[in-house]
């Protein structure tokens, strides 16, 4: 039998190589092996990395997560992703790494980069929706809906916030030289000046208007609160309390207005180490400021806070560096007033340095309302005076900060301490050696002192201030004894409900606060559909989003404005008040023309009001009709023209669409992807010009553009649970109100942004704008 | 004579403003100290709606309170009266109003208009009056 054999020991033919080389093998093959290992590092352009892989080696989300392909294939696969345009997702690191105390503590500092935190930040993170505001992340409202809660807080119960951004501004230097600068930047017409008598001695905090420097009416920077350290020698110190959006500008301005340096420099030689006498520091995060408002305030402080005497002072670092005094009779004093039933029945803005136990110690188990004990009644006689002694505490030696925060026991070492030492469980030894003392200050504020303006004693509470680190240890003993916690949202509605303009228009803060306010509104306007926008050229508003104070001045006035200011001249604002009530002309002032009075305005039967709405001057007829009173409707021009422009461009899109088809089918790349993506992040011309044909930017007259002529503007305006009505804080040009007042009149026509029907309202002068 | 000095005074008194106003001080109001607050404690007001509170009251009696204590001060007494009597008309014959009247030290504020001047405060007095009304008979009692 013949077998067709290839061997040639088998029979076949061919003779076998005893060797092979492998070089030469390889080198024949090499064309071969480059096919092979391209096609699997560059599979062809129609297929996926994971796709090369056999079925049973696919897994389900093998395209978002790399880690489901083998890992040879992995570069490629990456490779792949970045050139269709997403970015490989990167993974985030588990939550059990993140949570390590090391990662998380790198983690806080990396956010806090960008904004200052405050030291109950992650408490209120929790809690709270936070924004961003003058370089600090803050608490706006809680996020359980508590609007009305914290209304009711605020009226019957306690509401609690944390105002620690106020930066404080620490002035040194002799009272005389302290008073000529001050001299210059505010004025004696708005209220007393800051070192008047009553506020030298340091009881009471005070409040001030700052001006820009003799430019008074002009550039009015904001309203500070301050108060004196209350000292023996001839250096006095003042403590400024400042909003941070005003915080840069009165820094500067208190660096100008120092006395020359130079000048002092060449007079007295000798003393050129000593080069100005006053000396002025801004302390951001040195204090914590907690405000308390609120008539059961009082009762959580009581509770809360326990003093501490001479008997049971304990050798802490601090008490070695500033010995507190009067221990004794501030205790006295503070078991006293004890028993008053709110806050606003003690004098008002008194201010207590105390000296105090850990407030953990005193700390409910759990959530409680603090109540007074009803037995005993508070003396008159001690509501009456304020001992010299109280406002003095050691809380404003910064020497003692360093010290006390030092020795701070941190939650868990506390929580270890008493664990320890504790021999009866859930009781805790007071008397403890190893309990720090804290000294802190506290500063009443009175609330609504007139009762015909609001009900009295709306608005009392007290400002507890607490050296940094303590923070969140009083913090949690105040929440626990029942007070509420609000953000930056009560602070305006507690702010309305007083009558009080949080950030003023004419303080480049208000400035900056109305001109985000707008940004947000005109944003949200056109993120709605045409067909949902309110037209408000229809309207016959052409300043929707803000209130054009300029426009409004220029056009009472003929001529052009550009400065304006608030009248806080307090005779002039009575005298005002008093013409209104008597519907008598208005005395003659300076600056009229570029003068706001602040007024508040108060529904006279229904309604509502909101923010932006306009005050009118009535007819005379209109007091008749005004159930009828309606602004007529506007023709809005601009509609034919946006549909036409709308036609229009909708045409093009389609023939841009029909070219890249084309170009598509002759396999020409048509307009790059990514350039396209850069132009949508900015709104298009197209767009530019509708928004401009919705809401015309250029406004020439505000008062003749309606029916009726615009006297001013609500800048506040809302329901007002202390008035049970629709309440408004808005500013109008004097003029206008001259005008109003020699028509014989004293109410005025108020209309809302979204609405054609005017309504009747009364018009109150506030005091405190 | 008597009768002719109270004449005079009462002139004079109709002459003279109510209260001067003071050129260096801002007269400022304070909390009144308030007597033990409750449930069944309700403080009449000028500015509270009237009918509110009496149905507040009605509700307060109607529900089984045993008594219910009205306090009025100053031009609220006329108010708190006059709603004790209405309370009275609506529950007849199954309650009965203790009065008492009192007065109530008031402490004001005088902040000082110029810088010269430290804050300064003063007593002034003001009548209040208290009603007890308490339950004489169950309600369902008398039918």
């Amino acid at each position: 039998m013949e077998t067709a054999e290839f061997d040639a020991t088998l029979g076949g033919t061919e003779h076998l190589p005893y060797a092979a080389n492998s070089f030469k093998f390889t080198a024949s093959r090499s064309v071969e092996i480059a096919a092979l290992s391209e096609s699997i590092l560059k599979p062809s352009k129609n297929k996926l990395v994971f796709q090369s892989l056999p079925v049973h080696m696919r897994r389900r989300v093998m395209s978002h997560n790399s880690k489901r392909l083998p890992r040879r294939l992995r570069k490629a696969h990456l490779e792949q992703l970045k050139k269709s345009g997403q970015p490989p997702p990167q993974k985030r690191p588990s939550r059990k790494h993140r949570r390590r105390p090391a990662n998380l503590l790198d983690e806080y500092n990396r956010r806090q980069n960008r904004n200052v935190w405050l030291e109950t930040h992650i408490w209120h993170a929790k809690r709270f929706h936070m924004t961003e505001r003058w370089g600090y992340r803050l608490p706006y409202a809680p996020c359980d809906k508590a609007f009305r809660a914290c209304y009711r807080g605020s009226s019957a119960h306690c509401l609690m916030q944390d105002i620690s951004y106020y930066v404080p501004i620490q002035v040194k230097g002799p009272l005389d030289e302290i008073r000529e600068m001050f001299a210059k930047i505010t004025s004696s017409l708005c209220g007393l000046s800051i070192c008047a008598k009553a506020y030298v001695s340091g009881c009471r905090q005070g409040n001030i208007h700052l001006y820009g420097v003799n430019t008074y009416p002009y550039n009015y920077i904001g309203k500070v609160q301050f108060l004196w350290v209350s000292s023996n020698n001839d250096d006095k110190t003042l403590l400024l309390f400042v909003h941070p959006s005003q915080v840069k500008e009165v820094e500067s301005i208190l660096l100008d207005i120092m006395p020359d340096q130079d000048i002092l420099r060449e007079e007295t030689f000798k003393k050129r180490r000593k080069v100005s006498n006053i000396d002025i520091k801004i302390m951001p995060s040195s204090f914590n400021r907690f405000r308390l408002t609120g008539p059961n305030s009082h009762a959580i402080l009581v509770q809360s806070l326990k003093c501490i005497n001479n008997k049971s002072l304990k050798n802490d670092k601090w008490i070695s560096i500033h010995e507190p005094q009067y221990l004794q009779e501030k205790e006295e004093y503070w078991n006293s007033i004890m028993n008053a039933g709110s806050p606003s029945q003690l004098p008002p803005n008194i201010v207590v340095g105390l000296v105090v136990k850990d407030p953990r110690l005193s700390r409910p188990s759990y959530r409680t309302k603090a109540k007074l004990n009803s037995d005993s009644t508070i003396t008159v006689d001690t509501l009456l005076t304020v001992p010299s002694f109280l406002s003095i505490s050691p809380l404003w030696d910064v020497k003692i900060h360093e010290a006390i925060k030092e020795e701070r026991m941190s939650n868990g070492q506390f929580i270890k301490h008493v664990t320890e030492t504790q021999l009866v469980p859930g009781v805790v030894n007071e008397d403890d050696p190893a309990w720090h003392s804290i000294p802190i200050v506290l500063i009443q504020r009175p609330g609504s002192q007139k009762s015909e303006y609001k009900k009295i004693g709306y608005g009392s509470g007290w400002d507890v201030i607490v050296p940094s680190g303590y923070a969140l240890p009083f913090w949690l003993t105040f929440i626990m004894f029942g007070a509420r916690s609000g953000g930056l949202r009560e602070s305006e509605s507690v702010a309305f409900e007083t009558g009080e303009c949080y950030l003023p228009p004419d303080s480049n803060a208000g400035k900056g606060n109305e001109k985000r306010i707008e940004q947000e509104l005109r944003d949200k306007y056109f993120r709605l559909p045409p067909s949902k926008r309110v037209n408000y050229i229809k309207l016959g508003i052409n300043s929707p989003f803000n209130c054009p104070w300029n426009i409004l001045l220029s056009d009472w006035s003929n001529q052009q404005i550009n400065e304006y200011y608030i009248l806080r001249n307090r005779v002039l604002l009575n005298d005002i008040q008093d013409c209104i009530t008597k519907k008598t002309s208005l005395p003659n002032i300076e600056n009229a023309t570029s003068c706001l009075v602040p007024v508040y305005i108060k529904l006279v039967e229904k309604g509502s009001l909101k923010n932006h709405a306009q005050i009118c001057l009535p007819e005379s007829s209109d007091l008749s009709n005004i159930k009828t009173l309606f602004e007529p409707h506007h023709n809005d021009s601009n509609e034919k023209i946006r549909k036409l422009n709308r036609t229009a461009h909708i045409e093009k899109l389609k023939k841009l669409r029909k070219r890249n088809m084309r170009l598509k089918k002759k396999k020409l790349q048509p307009v790059q992807k990514k350039a396209r993506k850069d132009i949508r992040r900015q709104p298009s011309e197209y767009v530019l010009k509708t928004r401009e044909l919705w809401l015309p930017s250029k406004i020439e007259t505000v008062r003749h553009n309606n029916s009726r002529q615009v006297m001013g503007y609500i800048s506040q305006g809302a329901f007002s649970f202390t008035e049970a009505c629709s309440c408004g804080i808005g500013y109008i040009a004097y003029n206008a109100l001259n005008t109003l007042l020699d028509s014989k009149h004293n109410q005025v026509l108020v209309r809302n942004t979204t609405s054609r029907k005017y309504r009747l309202a009364n018009i109150l002068i506030t005091q405190n704008a | 004579m008597a009768d002719e000095n109270t004449q005079t005074k009462k002139e004079e008194t109709k002459k003279r403003p109510k209260r001067q106003p003071n050129k260096n001080y801002a007269l400022k109001k304070r909390l009144p100290v308030k007597p033990i607050d409750g449930e069944n404690v309700i403080f009449i007001t000028k500015k509270t709606n009237f009918k509110a509170q009496l149905d507040k009251c009605c509700d307060l009696i109607t529900r089984g309170e045993k008594e219910i204590i009205l306090h009025g001060l100053g031009a609220a007494i006329q108010r708190c009266c006059n709603l004790a009597l209405q309370l009275e008309i609506l529950f007849s014959g199954t309650c009965q109003i203790e009065v008492n009247t009192g007065t109530v030290d008031l402490v004001d504020d005088l902040e000082p208009l110029t810088d010269e001047l430290d804050f300064d405060s003063q007593v002034r007095h003001s009548s209040s009056i208290h009603i007890r009304i308490f339950r004489t008979a169950m309600l369902g009692a008398n039918q």
